[in-house]
């Protein structure tokens, strides 16, 4: 009950706190719903959980929007991304199945199509508007199912246009997340279950994809700007995936170190840190340059909100690119030409070992990168399941398995076939031989499978 | 309180109604331990990280030399409290010692060391050369069993007086594994490092606890720690032993214990049979240190040591790893030890002796020597060899000395700097010691710049951090 006060009372709140101007009129609000509220989706997907050593499935509630007249819906990652199964509430109370067309990690935003061969009618579809024109202060209603209550409309208004979080935030299933936008802030009651849905402007066109709150805070909602969105559902529908540039190059903003690197104000981006073996480090980059410009325009970000838009200049190039930057080292100015990989995905597929009661993932170069590994060979630990035979033997989530009794794993195919081989066999002792922190370390594995069948089913 | 707890409590007040009791002499045994008893105040500065805070400290102390060396319980003091993460440590640094005989002579005392196996401190009276003390006379070469009576005089609070009293316990068992060790009840862990005596009023030994295998007392942070929550096993830590720790006393700051390099790991009885060896307890070799006296003998990952001069190495279980940690330590450095191994080779393992000539362990995080940059607040230490295991990084990868202290709400915290930073460079001038550091400081402070730009290592990525000063 006391939930349910909280949200009618927030409902209502914005409106007398933010002391709507008269120029917001009632009809105002009014259009913007209609606008929106029928291609709101309620979405149920059953997602899929690695982390405790077992494939586990969870159903969980989140919110979508269409914005193509074939059932196309945005919504976000963290909601839809890992679904196996998703099933959508339409605003006229139907259920329909969707399926997966893609998703981006960093972004944190999927695309999922809806079923929609048993629907007669034409399915209404959202606008999207333009998120470089908001302002703050600006009236908007948030749109989803908070704590699944379908089809809820909250308001406030835009708190600020330029939020910036640490991309050390992760997605649940691993990827950092938020390298490449900022959020905008609002006022709008955003609770679990918003997310994926739209904040609205008074025009009815969606400016954002709600995706965050602040919770035990008062009103403190995020979503990921549409201009960013539009970008990566282009990318998805037409690829379903979106694909960036990356060279390894990590960035600081100027503003406390200008006179010491004896900049002016404005005037480029600070390299603070370069990754081993990457492009970047290639074309001899180095921690303390200062890059004046990017294939003949002046880049600057003096402030930590400018560095997204930095990084997703170079994410923006097509793998393989040569980038020309000009930068400041010391007292010399200098051009180095970058030539850009794929950043390919964050983290890699996952697979069950339901015998062994553990799971793995294949490695990513970021895994390599994030997790100080020498390369990508093998396959990481996710998790390792309480009283399994993987915990007997000592296996630890973050180690890498290189070798199945003596047969190397060059990557995750290679693993599941060589498990896949020893599953059907009579095989039930395993030697891994692992790295952890760097070493070598032999990880025994006894497995009784008869039991191991007998509990599982 | 858990039941073990309650168990035990129950054991200690039933005890002393005994009648075995009675026959001890507690008269006797008071003035003889009187002789050698000193009451020891010690004021602490302990070191959280963001806060320093300064305690004081009383225990009982024992003189065990006629030159004033004296011992107690040391484990607050000792180099791996709570050190479960290399950079971030407890530190407690005694600052000022008094010791006071139970005649009433008082003396200034020197902070010398704790033994990280038994936790024994000792300190130095100082300011006494012309006198002689009285020390206890440890018997050695005992024979203990089961069911013979012990006492001990233990110090009470500071409200209390007189501040001793007399507690009995027994010998209930002799452990042979994983050392010799008589077992006590009776005893808890406030009376730690108080003298034994058998019915005989003779000294035994002082109460100690069994170094539980599973706790990481490792040689310069190899091995994580353990569950070290478990209620410790008491009994006596004998002659024989303190006799070794009293002729050379572990001293802060100089380790002496001897180190091979690797990082290891249990051979276990599965993967003995797996690999059809002819032994089934030893260690694996995991990971060699860049020239150490393991790489050095010719080590290589995977071998697995079966004996160290021809002893069998009694390890089947990582619980068990700092057994031979401590084996390995407790040889000193510069010793000379061969190590029988077996290495696979085309699918069939040899038999090979190596000889290894162990060299100093590295400094733990607590040891390192540190710079207290107490312009801008906060204090660095040099980097140790457990900081490159904790950082995943290999030797010589990075230079630089790490943050070790940070005052909260001072102007290093308000730069940005944090626990656990690696500074490698102080404006333009690359550090790699304290003594750098020293000097880079003593440069700035003439130049009093309004900020200072430090360069870092932080969660596998460098950064600049600026810190504003107050010098103008």
């Amino acid at each position: 009950m006391y939930r349910l006060v909280l949200i009618t009372c927030v409902l209502s709140a914005p409106l007398v706190a933010a002391g709507i101007p008269s120029a917001v009129s009632q009809d105002q609000i009014y259009f913007a719903r209609d606008k929106v509220l029928p291609a709101l989706v309620h979405i149920q997907p059953v997602i899929q959980n690695y982390n405790t050593g077992e494939l586990e499935k969870k159903a969980v509630v989140g919110s979508g929007v269409v914005f193509h007249s074939d059932g196309y819906v945005v919504t976000n990652y963290h909601v839809a991304g890992r679904a196996d199964r998703i099933i959508c509430t339409l605003p006229n109370k139907e259920i329909v199945d969707a399926k997966l067309v893609g998703g981006d990690p960093p972004t944190d935003i999927a695309v999922i199509k809806l079923d929609l061969k048993d629907h007669k009618d034409s399915i209404p579809v959202a606008e999207f508007g333009d998120s470089d024109s908001i302002q703050v202060g600006q009236f908007v209603l948030a749109m989803g199912s908070p704590l699944a209550l379908s089809r809820s409309v909250s308001g406030g208004i835009i708190s600020t246009r330029d939020r910036y979080f640490s991309p050390d935030v992760r997605l649940p299933s691993g990827e950092r997340t938020g390298e490449f936008n900022l959020w905008i802030q609002t006022d709008a009651a955003i609770n679990p279950g918003n997310s994926g849905g739209p904040l609205v402007d008074l025009s009815g066109r969606v400016i954002g994809i709600n995706s965050r709150a602040t919770f035990l805070a008062n009103n403190l909602g995020y979503a990921i700007p549409i201009n960013i969105v539009k970008e990566v559902v282009h990318a998805i529908m037409s690829d379903g995936k979106v694909t960036r540039s990356w060279i390894g190059v990590h960035c600081q903003a100027l503003s406390e170190l200008e006179d010491y690197f004896g900049m002016a104000r404005d005037a480029g981006v600070l390299v603070s840190s370069i990754d081993p073996g990457s492009p970047a480090e290639a074309a001899a980059l180095q921690a303390g340059d200062v890059i004046l410009s990017v294939d003949g325009t002046p880049v600057s970000a003096r402030f930590v909100e400018e560095v997204p838009a930095f990084y997703n200049l170079i994410a923006r190039h097509r793998p393989g690119s040569v980038m020309r930057f000009s930068i400041q080292r010391g007292d010399r100015r200098l051009t180095l030409k970058v030539t850009t990989k794929e950043l390919g995905e964050l983290q890699g597929e996952d697979f069950e070992c339901r015998d062994w009661g553990c799971t793995v993932k294949a490695i990513t170069r970021q895994m390599q990168l994030e997790n100080q590994l020498s390369d990508t060979s093998g396959v990481f630990v996710v998790g390792v399941k309480r009283a399994s035979a993987a915990e007997d033997g000592g296996l630890r989530p973050g180690d890498v398995v290189d070798l199945i009794n003596g047969t190397p794993i060059a990557g995750l195919g290679q693993f599941v076939e060589t498990y896949n081989g020893f599953a059907n066999s009579k095989v039930k002792r395993f030697l891994l031989t692992t790295k952890r922190g760097g070493s070598t370390r032999f990880v025994f594995l006894k497995v009784d499978r008869n039991e191991s069948e007998a509990t599982v089913e | 309180m858990t039941p073990p707890v309650a168990a035990l409590l129950c054991m200690i007040s039933v005890l002393p109604s005994l009648a075995a009791a009675q026959e001890f002499d507690f008269a006797q045994l008071e003035r003889q331990a009187r002789t050698f008893t000193v009451i020891i105040d010690m004021k602490l500065e302990m070191s959280f990280g963001i806060q320093t805070a300064d305690h004081q400290e009383r225990f009982l102390g024992t003189i065990v030399t006629e030159d004033g060396l004296v011992l107690f319980n040391g484990a607050l003091l000792g180099e791996n409290m709570g050190a479960m993460a290399a950079p971030f440590t407890v530190k407690t640094t005694p600052t000022r010692i008094s010791v006071t005989t139970l005649d009433g002579h008082k003396y200034e005392a020197g902070y010398i060391g704790v033994d990280r196996f038994t936790q024994i401190g000792f300190i130095r009276i100082i300011g006494a050369e012309n006198e002689r003390f009285t020390p206890v006379q440890f018997r050695k070469e005992r024979h203990f069993r089961a069911g013979e009576w012990v006492a001990l005089y233990m110090l009470l609070p500071e409200f209390v007086s007189p501040p001793f009293a007399a507690d009995i316990g027994m010998v209930s068992s002799v452990i042979e594994s994983p050392e010799y060790f008589p077992l006590t009840v009776g005893f808890s862990p406030i009376q730690m490092t108080s003298v034994l005596f058998d019915e005989d009023l003779e000294p035994i030994g002082v109460l100690g606890a069994l170094a539980n295998p599973s706790r990481g007392s490792d040689a310069g942070g190899m091995l994580e720690s353990f569950d070290q929550s478990a209620i410790p096993l008491l009994g006596v830590i004998v002659g024989e032993r303190l006799e070794g720790l009293i002729a050379a006393p572990p001293v802060k700051g100089q380790p002496d214990r001897g180190w091979l390099g690797i990082t290891l790991q249990a051979l276990t009885e599965d993967m003995a049979e797996f690999w059809g060896l002819p032994v089934s307890e030893g260690i694996i070799v995991n990971d060699l240190v860049a020239n150490s006296p393991a790489e050095q003998a010719g080590l290589k990952v995977a071998d697995i040591i079966y004996q160290v001069n021809d002893q069998p190495v009694q390890v089947d279980k990582e619980e068990e790893l700092p057994i031979f940690q401590r084996f390995i330590a407790e040889f000193g450095p510069d010793a000379s030890i061969d190590l029988s191994i077996l290495r696979r080779n085309a699918g069939v393992f040899d038999t090979l002796t190596l000889t290894a000539q162990l060299s100093k362990a590295p400094l733990a995080a607590a040891e390192a020597p540190t710079y207290d940059v107490a312009q801008l607040e906060f204090k660095v230490r040099e980097l140790v060899f457990a900081d490159l295991l904790f950082f995943k990084l290999a030797p010589n990868a990075i230079k630089g000395v790490v943050v070790s202290e940070l005052k909260s709400g001072g102007l290093a915290e308000l730069g940005g700097l944090e626990l656990g930073d690696i500074i490698q460079r102080i404006g333009n001038t690359a550090v790699a010691s304290t003594e750098e550091v020293r000097a880079a400081f003593e440069s700035l402070a003439v130049e009093h710049p309004a900020e200072i730009v430090f360069f870092v290592w932080r969660s596998n990525q460098t950064l600049f951090v600026n810190v504003k000063t107050d010098w103008q």
